[in-house]
């Protein structure tokens, strides 16, 4: 897997050096290649170093974040995003929504926590690149393709790394590595985070309460659930699913 | 004639009874107004005085009728100086600009009160009853003339930088104690100055004076002091909070970067707190970060919150959690030097209709002597209790959860077996609105 080039968007130095320093971007197979302080300059920085993955402020001078993305994401629609702001308002959260922002984080940062948000940026591209070629010719791509099939329809059950060894027949240590050079991100990330985007569907699409949708999600615990679930998505499962439904109504 | 100014002045009492009941601001303006309020009943009373001596010439010995007659015609030269202080300082509220005229009005009134006291008095007897006349009396016209037409010329020359409420009250009672000025001119075996003074009195005290303006004003300061306090940009203080925690990380220290972003997140939870009702959770939440600060600041503190994800968006009161918290930390931990723990918990139950339970339960030092009945007496009568300093954290919850949720819910408190005390705060399961 090749290194993802991050470019940071702040005015303000201190933001920038935060997310520079303080997260261990190296071992989320990411490097900082650029900074920006102001809307003009992001957008030329954009031009200039093709990011994959560009960390956005939105009340930045000159033209603000949302602006920034609106207009780069006409050049280049390939560029995930990644909104963190202070401002802690659903107006934003709207706009963002519908520049299909990647993510939306608020400050102040939890940089150990932001490492999850990076694998989920990595899951949606490698989500997005196995829809866009079904048949592939790389035996490791098919290999990962099928096991994350498998879990995808066995997310309400226990799934480890030997349950897959036995299942496919293959190393467990051979199966963690796959993960790591096909998505990007280790095995149980890549779990939480389906179970989570299940739990997700579940809390919108159905009236199941959140205890039912727990165990759908693989989670006999909800406590646990409610744990990781609020650690991801910044909010508790009844919340996002209150919010959401507060802003499809609006 | 004496009939009319007793009735004037019960009308007059009655109104300063109302007014000195009421709570108000202590501005220049209702100072004013309460000195109006005390000068005029006195005023009348002179008035009724001189009525009746006036007209009794032959039975009341000179010098009586002489010092009533000055004290009738001086307090009234004092009560028109009041109306135009209190317009002057009507006017100057609304414009910004101090009125030039108060020396001149001042010096004026001295002279006039000088007048009052040296020119010699002398009295008309005719058919239809005597009356005062001659300089003496004139003093009071051109007085009553000289302080309306300030106030006139104040009105006129500020009318459009004024609200059209004071304006009214202004204008309708210069135009009344003109009319009836006029009148006793005409007229001066009427003796109707006292009714002129009266109405005026009584067109400002139903137009801006009245107990309902008073509280309407005051809560308004009340308001407006609260919205002074909020004024500090709360993106402000997040983000320089912000600052300092990376600088604090990048400098090696995680743990003051851990306690400064605790510390926001207490920050921006506790300013959500505008609405009435609100999320369980968000309660939870908010009593999290605020223990989460306390376990912070004493290590030996324990605390836990469990309660069922599925009450997570129950509706209940904004702001009944912590305090209780805070109460429990602050009476029943704090005497043990803060250690042991607080534990929260939610769960429905079922008696007449879906409820929920909260329970607060802390480890602390328990109930004092008698304090445990003096807390069920003062959450039993919370209509009625004066809050004191130590208990208005709780009473104030169980006033806002009596007054949103109904009488048959609200706050409670039992003895743990082993020590401590649990907090029993009893809601209706209501869902938030998905709106």
């Amino acid at each position: 897997m090749r290194m993802l080039k991050v470019l940071l968007v702040d005015d303000e130095i201190m933001i920038r050096e935060g997310f520079k320093h303080l997260f261990d971007w190296d071992s989320h197979g990411c490097e900082v290649v650029g900074e920006a302080a102001d809307g003009m300059e992001a957008l030329g920085q954009i031009d200039a170093l093709l990011p994959d993955i560009v960390i956005m402020d939105i009340n930045i001078p000159i033209m603000n974040g949302l602006k920034v993305i609106e207009v780069s994401r006409i050049k280049h629609p390939e560029i995930a995003y990644v909104i963190v702001s202070g401002y802690d308002d659903f107006e934003y959260c709207r706009q963002a929504l519908r520049l299909q922002i990647t993510d939306y984080i608020l400050k102040p940062v939890n940089y150990e926590e932001f490492g999850s948000c990076i694998d989920n940026l990595k899951i949606s591209m490698y989500e997005n690149k196995a829809n866009a070629q079904a048949d592939s010719e790389n035996r490791e791509e098919r290999i990962i393709s099928s096991i994350t099939r498998y879990m995808q329809e066995h997310l309400s059950e226990e799934i480890s790394l030997s349950v897959l060894a036995d299942e496919f027949h293959l190393n467990p240590q051979y199966i963690s590595q796959l993960f790591k050079t096909e998505i990007g991100v280790g095995f149980l990330a890549y779990l939480t985070n389906i179970r989570i985007e299940k739990a997700k569907k579940l809390l919108l699409s159905t009236a199941l309460s959140v205890t039912e949708i727990s165990s759908l999600a693989g989670y006999s615990d909800y406590r646990v659930f409610t744990k990781v679930f609020k650690k991801t998505e910044g909010v508790t499962p009844s919340k996002f699913r209150r919010e959401f439904l507060d802003r499809d109504k609006l | 004639m004496m009939r009319m100014e007793i009735a004037l002045i019960l009308v007059l009492v009655f109104v300063a009874f109302m007014y000195f009941g009421a709570d108000r601001r202590n501005t220049p303006l209702h100072k004013t107004f309460s000195a109006l309020l005390i000068i005029t009943p006195l005023h009348l009373a002179f008035d009724a005085a001189t009525v009746y001596t006036v007209n009794h010439l032959e039975t009341v010995p000179p010098f009586l009728n002489e010092i009533l007659h000055r004290l009738f015609i001086g307090t009234m030269v004092i009560v028109v100086y009041l109306f135009y202080r209190y317009i002057s300082i009507l006017v100057e509220e609304e414009t910004k600009k101090p009125v030039r005229f108060h020396l001149a009005a001042r010096i004026y009134l001295i002279l006039a009160e000088l007048e009052t006291l040296l020119l010699p008095v002398h009295y008309a007897v005719t058919e239809k009853g005597n009356y005062s006349d001659g300089i003496h009396v004139s003093v009071c016209y051109i007085s009553t003339a000289f302080y309306l037409f300030l106030c006139l010329w104040l009105l006129l020359k500020n009318r459009k930088q004024m609200d059209r409420k004071k304006k009214a009250a202004i204008g309708v009672a210069l135009v009344i104690e003109g009319i009836v000025s006029v009148l006793q001119a005409i007229n001066p075996t009427w003796l109707i100055s006292g009714m002129g003074i009266t109405l005026m009195t009584l067109a400002f005290y139903l137009t801006l004076e009245n107990p309902d303006i008073l509280r309407a004003e005051l809560t308004e300061q009340k308001m407006s002091m609260l919205y002074l306090k909020s004024q500090v940009n709360p993106h402000f203080l997040y983000n320089t909070l912000d600052t300092i925690r990376i600088q604090a990380q990048l400098n090696g220290d995680k743990t003051t970067a851990d306690s400064l972003m605790r510390l926001s997140d207490f920050f921006r939870l506790s300013i959500k707190t505008d609405k009435q009702m609100t999320a369980l959770e968000n309660e939870t939440e908010l009593s999290d970060a605020y223990m989460e600060l306390m376990c912070c600041r004493y290590p030996e503190l324990e605390y836990s919150c469990d309660i069922d994800p599925d009450l997570g968006d129950a509706s209940v009161p904004n702001f009944i959690l912590q305090p209780i918290i805070e109460n429990s930390l602050l009476h029943g931990l704090k005497n043990k030097g803060y250690r042991g723990n607080i534990t929260v918990t939610a769960e429905r139950s079922n008696h007449k209709q879906d409820c929920i339970e909260i329970e607060v339960s802390d480890t602390g030092s328990g109930f004092g002597e008698g304090v445990k009945r003096r807390i069920d007496e003062m959450l039993l009568n919370y209509d009625k209790e004066k809050p004191k300093t130590e208990s208005i954290g709780i009473l104030n919850v169980q006033k806002r959860i009596k007054l949103l949720c109904g009488k048959e819910f609200g706050l409670s408190y039992t003895e743990n077996t082993g020590g401590g005390v649990t907090a029993h705060i009893r809601l209706p399961l209501v869902r938030e609105e998905y709106k």
